[in-house]
């Protein structure tokens, strides 16, 4: 019960704090992209546009008022819910945002989940081989892992398993022919709530290759701080009393070891996911694959400054969010937490 | 132990995947294989499905799928009847009449009518709804209907591309019974036209499916369904028609287009098409002296820069205009001459103690090899005494620079005209009230304007020349080369290549 009031406190600390930051945030993205030497108005009118009827545009889209007054007139529309209009698709940024953004959570989780699953794995593997010829060559490893970004990832694992081998798809979310129902927009949900199989296992195919690119390129920086907050688990007294108590070394390891050395990844995977979910851009063009990040690319290509300031928000909002889940996550594994 | 089992359990479990993984593809793959079917690998998404809505040039071949433009270009880029079957621009140029086809439906059934096209060009522009075709048609007042198949297009103004506009850029008739009882949000996201295609399924930078239109009032495709899968990034695009995933694709490097040429099953071209590279050039700063301009000019081998960037097969440009479109002078060549640059600069009092001195803007990515190009135009330059900056620019920023007079001497930018002609050429390029060019000098200019109301064709076209020709030689302009598509398809995969680089799946059938 004391865990869940503890959880409970914190998440309304958080909500309140996050109104400021939002605030903050919002204010410092519509001042930065009006600095920018780009001409919304004319943007959104067609390139044989006059010059009169793009000051015609200017004034009607109220870039002609003061910027404090242009930022007073968006923040009101967005407590009512109006993100704005797109300039380039000239559609609600809402319904844009709303289309694109559960492609990237699904993205992002999955390879989040593959980021765990090599981080945790290769950490662990890492301690296992420590002071042998092995872990020279799995630190080279890492390190050549952590060197390559995620796009070249992305080039490398679709020319190996898309080009040469021809075993995987590598364009878009789903196989041509293949139904695609929405309820949720999360198609992998989706395709499960409706009963549709094959497109469940389509869509999970279309995802191996971007979600791995954006795993692999993740896991070396895990694997790296679980090691060494595992060897710094070690040299505490609790291990040796551990061993003279007669536990096994893989006892020690899970449940007095990893339970103590998993809090330091834990934060960094809360970082690395924000980054993640700002940070898909590149591999969803490169796949092809229809998310926010895609949306992302064609706003800034077109200065589409409503859509950059809307996308901008969630990218924001998300990151708030995975620091309240990560947070409360800390409460329940360290106890110590709790107390304060 | 531990590690024995779990390594035995990783092996099982990548062997279930491999096979799994090889049984889904072919499952995926069989698909692309059927005649029936075209998938065709695209850089770029429509804006949005109302067509009337956006100027986006490569949005063009897919909306031809689903809507039909008034009038029509053969592969030629000559002008054809299409939903309207004859026009008649009358000599001053106010008015238009016009016939349409009655046997003409839209996809949901109903006929087209004469309201249909009042309503798109007319009424539709004047309802307050943010179009792009209000621009084009600005000079449209009225379409009058004298028959159930015939009308009347008045216009303010004279409009002597009138013509070439009802087959350009967003003009495309959409329903109006239908968009009226929908509204334009749910009209856009199920549009219904007259096209050769309906769209079965969207998915928003990613998937375009149409289904033929078997009511298609012109010929019947050959192909059932053609996919459009929006791949934007140029590797990707390259790896898909490599690996079979898409069975035609375009604008991918030279290089890559060339070595998949030779790969087996694939055939590739390097097409020109009607898009000019050019340098937009200032009439002050560092190029008030013409001898500069004329110097700039004669330093340039656009030759090599068609070999070393475009496989040879970019033509050399002397007039802002596209070999076989009206405004080309096939006769007219300005020389690549390095000696006469020198010369030219000489005389001007230029020395290598005091060299002319400017800018050269250049975006990055914005049409294949473009900083690549500014950076061979800065050493060619370098060579005759030019001493010259290189500076990058965002395409987006193009237009605020230029109206603020903040664009540097020279830019190097591209230009598409699907039309061909040279009204949309040198006459938008060098039209001092309009964003696109540079170029501020009012001699030009006037004559330029007075072109852009001459409703005589002949005159027309023949202006244009004059003036084309005028603009080169004193340094108003500068056209490097003409720009080229690459494509690569199937073999067995044939379409039909246009002028203006359009692909269409409608043209498309297997042998």
């Amino acid at each position: 019960m004391r865990m869940f009031a503890t959880i409970a406190n914190l998440l309304v600390k958080r909500v309140l704090t996050a109104i400021p930051i939002l605030l903050v945030v919002s204010a410092l993205l519509f001042c930065i992209l009006r600095i920018l030497p780009v001409d919304p108005a004319a943007m959104s009118l067609p390139p044989n546009a006059t010059v009169q009827e793009i000051e015609a545009m200017r004034t009607e889209m109220r870039l002609d008022r003061p910027l404090y007054e242009q930022y007073g007139i968006w923040l009101n529309q967005l407590l009512h819910g109006d993100i704005g209009r797109s300039i380039h698709f000239r559609q609600d940024v809402t319904s844009l945002i709303g289309s694109t953004l559960p492609a990237t959570i699904e993205l992002a989780v999955i390879a989040m989940m593959v980021a765990t699953v090599f981080g945790l794995a290769g950490g662990l593997f890492l301690f296992y081989v420590r002071g042998t010829r092995a872990e020279a060559v799995m630190d080279f490893i890492s390190i050549l892992l952590l060197s390559l970004p995620e796009f070249l990832w992305s080039l490398f694992l679709l020319l190996i398993f898309g080009v040469f081998f021809e075993i995987l798809p590598f364009t878009g979310r789903l196989s041509p022919g293949f139904e695609r129902p929405v309820v949720t927009g999360f198609l992998l949900i989706d395709s499960l709530i409706t009963g549709n199989i094959s497109t469940f296992f389509n869509a999970l195919e279309h995802m191996i290759l971007p979600c791995l690119a954006l795993g692999i390129a993740l896991s070396p920086s895990l694997m790296r701080v679980l090691r060494s907050s595992l060897l710094d688990a070690y040299q505490d007294d609790y291990i040796q009393q551990a061993r003279l108590r007669g536990l096994s070394e893989k006892r020690i390891l899970i449940r007095h070891g990893l339970k103590n050395a998993i809090l330091p990844t834990l934060s960094l995977m809360g970082v690395q996911f924000g980054f993640l979910f700002g940070g898909t851009l590149l591999v969803e063009i490169i796949y092809s694959y229809p998310g926010m990040g895609n949306l992302m690319v064609d706003a800034i290509r077109n200065a589409d400054l409503p859509i950059i300031q809307g996308a901008g928000l969630t990218y924001c909002i998300a990151v708030l969010v995975i620091s309240i889940v990560v947070d409360s996550l800390y409460l329940i594994l360290n106890p110590k937490l709790r107390m304060r | 132990m531990t590690f024995e089992i779990d390594r035995r359990n990783l092996l099982q479990m990548l062997g279930l995947a491999a096979v799994g993984g090889s049984v889904l593809s072919q499952a995926t793959f069989a698909f692309a294989a059927d005649t029936d079917n075209v998938t065709i690998g695209w850089p770029s998404d429509v804006p949005s499905w109302d067509p009337n809505l956006r100027f986006v040039p490569d949005a063009q071949p897919i909306f031809k799928l689903v809507f039909d433009q008034p009038l029509d270009q053969a592969p030629d880029l000559k002008l054809i009847p299409n939903l309207i079957s004859k026009w008649e621009l009358k000599p001053d140029g106010l008015s238009m009449p016009f016939e349409i086809r009655s046997d003409v439906k839209f996809h949901n059934g109903d006929p087209m009518t004469m309201e249909d096209f009042k309503y798109t060009f007319v009424e539709r522009v004047k309802s307050g709804l943010k179009l792009d075709i209000a621009n084009s048609w600005r000079t449209l007042t009225d379409i009058e209907i004298t028959s159930p198949t015939s009308g009347v297009m008045k216009f303010s103004a004279p409009t002597p591309t009138a013509p070439q506009w009802l087959a350009f850029l967003g003009s495309y008739l959409v329903p109006k019974k239908y968009v009226e009882s929908v509204g334009p949000e749910e009209f856009a996201k199920k549009p219904i036209g007259t096209g050769p295609y309906k769209l079965v399924d969207y998915q928003m930078n990613s998937r375009i499916v149409l289904e033929r239109n078997d009511d298609y009032f012109g010929a019947k495709p050959k192909v059932k369904r053609v996919t459009i899968d929006i791949i934007k990034d140029p590797s990707a695009r390259t790896a898909a028609i490599q690996s079979g995933q898409v069975d035609l694709t375009v604008n991918i490097p030279v290089r890559e287009a060339e070595r998949l040429g030779k790969t087996e099953g694939l055939t590739a071209e390097i097409n020109p098409f009607t898009r000019l590279i050019l340098l937009q050039m200032r009439n002050d700063k560092g190029f008030s002296d013409m001898a500069v301009r004329l110097a700039a000019h004669h330093a340039i081998d656009k030759a090599a820069l068609s070999k070393a960037f475009y496989g040879g097969a970019a033509v050399p440009l002397s007039i802002p205009a596209t070999p076989g479109t009206p405004g080309y002078l096939p006769d007219y060549k300005f020389p690549y001459d390095p000696e006469l640059s020198k010369k030219l600069l000489k005389e001007a009092g230029y020395t290598a103690d005091r060299p002319a001195t400017f800018t050269l803007a250049a975006t990055n990515g914005q049409f294949p090899s473009d900083f690549d190009i500014a950076r061979a135009l800065v050493q060619m330059w370098q060579k005759v005494g030019l001493k010259v900056e290189l500076q990058q620019i965002e395409y987006s920023k193009y237009f605020e620079l230029n109206r603020g007079g903040q664009l540097p001497e020279a830019t190097l930018y591209s230009f598409d005209n699907a039309t061909g002609d040279p009204e949309i050429f040198s006459g938008y390029l060098m039209n001092p009230k309009m964003p696109f060019g540079a170029w501020k000098g009012q001699e030009i200019g006037d004559k330029i304007l007075k072109l852009f109301v001459e409703p005589v064709y002949e005159k027309r076209i023949a202006g244009y020349k004059e003036v084309a020709k005028e603009a080169v030689e004193t340094g108003a302009n500068i056209p490097i080369l003409q720009s080229v598509q690459t494509l690569v398809r199937k073999k067995n995969l044939n379409y039909v290549k246009y002028g203006n680089a359009w692909v269409l799946g409608s043209t498309m059938s297997w042998s």
